[in-house]
Formats: C-alpha cells, sequence, structure tokens
C-alpha cells in the first residue's frame, strides 16, 4: 500500500525498523513492530506532524545511505541494531524519537494487550472483577493501641 | 447586559466551591459561582479509549503547563523543584486527583504546642469532626472503622475498596514489620451510592472516571447545589474582586468565554481558587486601600507555600501483581511514621501510601526513561520483568510554612486573557529532606518485606505538586494572617477564603477532606451569623 507520506519502498524499511525496535518475542506470542503495522500509522501522522515527517525522513535518508547498494533487508539482526545506532549518532534524538513512539501505539493495540493477558478493550466502562476487602488482614493492627497523640481538648 | 447583583459569588467550582455552595443553598440567597473551566462530559474522559494512558501527557495532564487548555492558567514554576498541579473545570482538581480522603490527626492543629514549630491553628480536631463526618457522607467515602491512627468513632459511611493481589502483598509486608497500615479512606464509591455507580476497578482516577464513582465534586455537591437554585457560569474567569468606598468587596470584574470583560456585583464574595489561584487573583485585586492586593494588610497573601513533599519508591516483584486493577491511588495507607518521633533528626512524621501498577504504554515509557527497558533484541524479556510486576508507593511529608516559599504574579506571563501567571518559588526545608530520607528507606525496607526484589526511587517528586496550601492562612491575629478562624478576611469583612490557601499548616495527608469540611464549617458560622455578618 502506497501510503500518503512514504512510497511502498520506504514504508517497507521503516517497518524493518520497526521490527528492529521492537521484535517480534522470541515465543512467538508477541508480533514486532512492524509486523503490526505501525509503519502505516506513524506514516499516517507524518502528514499532519511536521517535526515527525522530518524526524522519520532524515532517519529514513540515513539509514538508506549507511546501508549501501544492498540494503537494509540485506543485513542481519545484530548488523541492523549497530546501523540503527549509528544512524542515531548522525540524527540525533532518531532512536529516542522511534522508541517513544512505536511504545506508545505497541501498547495499546488489542493483539499485544492480550498477550499481556490482559481484555483487548479500553478499562472503561467494562472494569475489572475483584476479591472484595479481607479484614483478617488487619488482625495485627487492630490490636494495636491508638497511634495519634492526644491534644488538649481530651482526643 | 449586566446580571443583577447576587447575595453570594462564589469564585471557583471544585472541590471547596461545591462543598460551601451546597451548604449556603438553602438559605435560599441568590448564589452564583463563576468558573473558569467547564463541566467535563462522562464521554470526555480518557479511560473509554484504548490511548488513556498517553493523554495523562496530554490534555488531561497535571500540570496547566502542558495541557494546552485555554481554560488553564500558567504556573511558573521555574523556581521550585516541585511542579504545581491543578485542573479547571466544574469539580476542579477533584476530577483528577486520586480520591485519597484521609482526616487530619489532632495534633495537625497544635504543631506549635506540641512541638514547638510553626503555628497553631485557631480551631480544632474537635470543632472540624462533625464536618468531617457530612463532607464524607457528601462525597460517599470508602473505607473501614477502628483505625487506631484516628480518635474514634470515624465510620466511613461506605465499605473499603478492594484491596487486590497487589494491595495484599504489600499489606503482609507492613504486618511482617509490625507497622501500621489501614485500607485507604476513599472518594470513591465502593457500591452504588446517591445515585452514582459504584467503582468498577477501571484503574483510571488518576484522568477521570466515567463511571462517576470517584467522587469529583460535579457528580456530589453540584447537582444538589444546582437543584436548590445555586447557578454556574462557566468559562469565566475572575479578573479582579472590586471594592467599594466603605472597604468592602462589591464585585468582580471577569472575562466571559467569549472573552469579553463583565462585571458582577455581590454582597460577599467567596474565593475558591486554590493555593496558587486565590492568592494571584487577591494579588492582581489592587485598588487605593489595597495597593499590595486585596485583604493583604498584614503581607501574608502568597506567602508560606506549602507542598507535601513526595517521594516514589516502587518495588519490582518477582510475580505478576493485577496491579492494573483497581483504584490508582486508593489502596492502603500507613501512619507508622505519622507523629514526632524525639528520637529522629527531624519533627513530625510522614504518611504512605500505596498505589497501583502501571499500564502497559507507562510500563514501556517509565523503562525507557530509566534505562530499564530495552529496545531491541532484548525488548521483550527487559519489559516483562516489568510489566504488572511493579508495585509503587508514595510518601507524603507533612511541610512546614517558611515565609520565603511563596505566590507572586508572574511579570512576564499570562494567561490567554493577559492576567499575569502565577509564579512559585520554593525550597524544600532541612526538616523536609531528612524527612525524605528517612521515609525513603523505610518504603524500601517495607517494599522487600513485601517481596521486592529490588526498588527504584524518585525523591522529591517533581509531578507532586498537587496540595496547594497556606497562601491565604487563618488565625486570629490580623499581622500575621489573612482570613479569622471562620475564614472571613481580616481587612474586607464581606470577603471569605475556603480552599486550602487557609491552611495554617499542611499535616502529611491528602488535604481535599479537609478542605472541603473547612468549608462547610464556614458555610455553618455564615449562617449563624447572617444578621451581623459583616460586624
Amino acid at each position: 500500500m502506497t501510503n500518503q507520506t512514504l512510497n511502498d519502498e520506504r514504508l517497507q524499511l521503516l517497518a524493518s525498523v520497526l521490527d528492529l525496535v521492537i521484535p517480534p518475542s522470541p515465543d512467538g506470542n508477541k508480533p514486532g513492530a512492524g509486523e503490526l503495522g505501525l509503519a502505516n500509522q506513524l506514516a499516517a501522522g507524518m502528514a499532519g506532524d511536521a517535526m515527525m515527517a522530518a524526524m522519520i525522513g532524515a532517519g529514513l535518508d540515513k539509514i538508506e545511505q549507511l546501508a549501501g547498494p544492498d540494503g537494509f533487508a540485506a543485513l542481519d539482526p545484530s548488523q541492523r541494531q549497530s546501523l540503527l545506532e549509528k544512524a542515531n549518532e548522525e540524527v540525533p534524538g532518531l532512536v529516542p524519537f522511534l522508541t517513544f513512539r512505536v511504545y506508545t501505539l505497541y501498547y495499546q493495540d488489542n493483539r499485544v494487550l492480550e498477550a499481556l493477558g490482559l481484555a483487548p478493550r479500553p478499562p472503561h466502562p467494562v472494569g475489572y472483577e475483584m476479591e472484595p476487602f479481607d479484614e483478617s488482614l488487619l488482625a495485627p493492627v487492630r490490636g494495636r493501641a491508638k497511634l495519634y497523640r492526644t491534644t488538649e481538648r481530651g482526643e | 447586559m449586566p446580571e443583577a447583583p447576587v447575595d453570594v459569588l462564589i469564585i471557583g467550582a471544585g472541590a471547596s466551591g461545591a462543598a460551601i455552595a451546597w451548604s449556603l443553598a438553602e438559605t435560599k440567597m441568590n448564589i452564583l459561582c463563576l468558573e473558569q473551566g467547564d463541566w467535563v462530559k462522562s464521554t470526555d474522559y480518557p479511560g473509554i479509549g484504548a490511548d488513556w494512558e498517553l493523554r495523562q501527557f496530554g490534555d488531561f495532564g497535571l500540570s496547566p503547563n502542558g495541557r494546552g487548555r485555554s481554560e488553564d492558567y500558567p504556573v511558573n514554576d521555574d523556581e521550585s523543584p516541585i511542579q504545581a498541579s491543578m485542573f479547571n473545570a466544574v469539580g476542579g482538581s477533584t476530577i483528577l486527583y486520586a480520591g485519597h480522603f484521609p482526616r487530619f490527626h489532632p495534633s495537625d492543629f497544635r504543631v506549635r504546642a506540641l512541638d514547638g514549630v510553626a503555628d497553631d491553628w485557631p480551631i480544632d480536631y474537635d470543632l472540624l469532626a462533625p464536618y468531617y463526618e457530612e463532607n464524607e457522607r457528601m462525597m460517599g467515602v470508602s473505607g473501614l472503622a477502628g483505625d487506631p491512627a484516628y480518635p474514634q468513632p470515624k465510620k466511613p459511611p461506605l465499605p473499603p475498596l478492594p484491596l487486590g493481589k497487589l494491595g495484599n502483598t504489600l499489606a503482609a509486608g507492613f504486618n511482617q514489620l509490625g507497622w501500621h497500615w489501614w485500607p485507604s479512606d476513599s472518594a470513591i464509591a465502593s457500591q452504588p451510592y446517591e445515585g452514582r455507580d459504584g467503582c468498577i476497578n477501571a484503574g483510571t482516577c488518576l484522568v477521570g472516571c466515567p463511571q462517576g464513582a470517584k467522587a469529583s465534586t460535579d457528580v456530589t455537591y453540584w447537582p444538589l447545589a444546582i437543584r436548590q437554585g445555586v447557578r454556574i457560569k462557566t468559562r469565566c474567569r475572575v479578573r479582579e474582586i472590586t471594592v467599594g468606598d466603605n472597604g468592602l468587596a462589591d464585585g468582580v470584574v471577569y472575562f466571559d468565554e467569549d472573552g469579553n470583560e463583565q462585571k458582577q456585583k455581590a454582597e460577599v464574595v467567596i474565593v475558591a481558587c486554590n493555593g496558587i489561584g486565590t492568592p494571584r487573583l487577591l494579588l492582581n485585586s489592587k485598588s487605593k486601600q489595597f495597593p499590595d492586593g486585596l485583604a493583604n494588610r498584614s503581607g501574608m497573601v502568597g506567602k508560606n507555600l506549602m507542598f507535601h513533599p513526595y517521594g516514589l519508591v516502587r518495588g519490582v516483584f518477582p510475580e505478576r501483581l493485577e496491579g492494573y486493577k483497581g483504584a490508582t491511588g486508593c489502596v492502603i495507607m500507613s501512619q507508622e511514621f505519622y507523629e514526632t518521633d524525639p528520637a529522629r533528626d527531624f519533627v513530625r512524621g510522614y504518611s504512605f501510601e500505596m498505589l497501583r501498577g502501571m499500564g502497559p504504554v507507562f510500563t514501556a515509557l517509565s523503562g525507557m526513561s530509566t534505562g530499564d527497558v530495552d529496545w531491541g533484541a532484548d525488548h521483550h524479556r527487559t519489559y516483562d520483568e516489568f510489566f504488572d510486576r511493579t508495585a509503587g508507593m508514595v510518601v507524603i511529608c507533612e511541610d512546614l510554612p517558611e515565609a520565603c516559599n511563596t505566590v507572586t504574579l508572574d511579570p512576564q506571563r499570562t494567561d490567554s486573557n493577559g492576567m499575569p501567571a502565577a509564579k512559585i518559588t520554593y525550597r524544600l526545608s532541612d526538616n523536609s529532606r531528612k524527612m525524605l530520607d528517612h521515609a525513603i528507606e523505610r518504603a524500601k525496607e517495607v517494599l522487600h518485606a513485601a517481596g521486592a526484589t529490588r526498588t527504584t526511587t524518585e525523591a522529591p517528586l517533581q509531578v507532586a505538586g498537587w496540595h496547594l496550601m497556606g497562601t491565604a492562612r487563618m488565625g486570629r491575629d490580623p499581622e500575621t494572617s489573612v482570613v479569622n478562624e471562620w475564614g472571613r478576611a481580616h481587612d474586607v469583612r464581606n470577603l471569605f477564603i475556603v480552599d486550602g490557601s487557609v491552611f495554617v499548616t499542611s499535616a502529611a495527608v491528602n488535604p481535599t477532606n479537609t478542605i472541603q469540611s473547612l468549608a462547610l464549617y464556614v458555610a455553618d458560622t455564615m449562617k449563624k451569623n447572617l444578621a451581623n455578618l459583616f460586624d
């Protein structure tokens, strides 16, 4: 799919970078951030956010340049990670920026919430069941003398 | 066209403005409240959306400086290690508060007599006790009778909120050390109450409660006050309180929702704008009679700003705690170290309050800022070590008044109507630092006793300036205080102040219950003295 702000090739590169920020979990329960489709969400956000468009654009340019003619996809995961760290040195703030954006989107996604053992929904309006308070826990405290200081009016 | 004069004009529709409006409503006086914010609809709250955690950093953030709402006014906190927090709406900061609702201790009103510091209040616990009880009934407080930290009887109207696995784990730690703890007195309905739904344990309290279980005053006092004829005009920001030739307040000048300047005359003016908003307004209300600001002949308006210095300690546990369930801040409270102990190197004391865990987004962002959660190949392992495995506790230290801690008018910054912003100048006292150090070590101790494998600490907690007190303090001496023992300005006999500004000292607990109980007491005293209110 061609996005308004990134062509297919750049979108695929961004997805690969996001999969590096949050890769699929080793047990296969949690998808990578790119696999989750977050590149499309970020690209859509770039249309209305000049700072984001500039940062991601500069970051992708740098990654393409550093990857050389074979491209980012040809590198193994550890080489990709090194390359992204290098890109972060040359485009200061690139990784923290991407990480912040990716974390906020990734951990709102229902598929991720389910993988974390949470209900795939916002907290309201259903909420969560909890056991009522167990007063027996307080037995040691109930046996204590008063803790507050007496003032001149009795209590 | 200007509105006809009213009998009582209340400025601010938050915790105390709502309480005094409700109490005075039975007099059938013509009562109007001007509020710079608006009503918050239940559908406005973040908790119904997937992005609810993120909005804590946006339009429902704690600091007015970062929210980008036109109804907020800037607070210059460059010269303070603690940032001011507040919310401007019908309900005020009760919209975002955790709902912790403890009372002061009797000793909190007698710090000079007992400990030789600060000043005693001109009122005491026994005088306030019936108003605490009334306020707890009106707000719908959940809790449990029998707490040895308080004089009895003290019986919250609703049963306590559930502790959950996280709360039970922490309670076991306190029991192991033999320390006091008790289920929090919480202004959150544990079951349906007076037309409000009960808490569904959604854990979004700090960004408002779409359920209406949390007792923000837009769902407690205000509906009842309005039913009795009190009126609220929202999006109206008061610029100054005006004074007649007789030296009495005669009304206000305010900006309406379109930014047009309006005047409202009144027989009585009640200020309920919080410990920063109230001195800001009084200092901006200069006149020939009051060149240094209204009701400021003592020079005490804006002085003695108190926060509660907070420390945050989080424990990391080996097992999951279901910390995303339940009221965010209202779990258990400990007052083991509340009263002065001569063996310590500080006077007065502090409370512990337990916190729920962090949500999935906040876990990631918090771990990113502390370096505990990695990006890349190790992300899931490091994330999983934290997610739903942390339990936090805050320590709330009593802050003592110091004249050097101030609210003033900012010489440069203004709000959206051109009114000077508030500027706070604040430093932590030596006593507060020693108290924080002591409290942090005890917090680590109890978290480890509860099973934490490691702890993280932030003290003082920068974002924790949500208790704003002391800047128009109460006292019998007009030379050293702004209002008398029932909230009436010494200098202006028809001007009353009912928010946290009037606090003489801060205690070591959340102030809202005391703020509102004081407002009910002031209202009662006004009603008893209606015939000679200005004598």
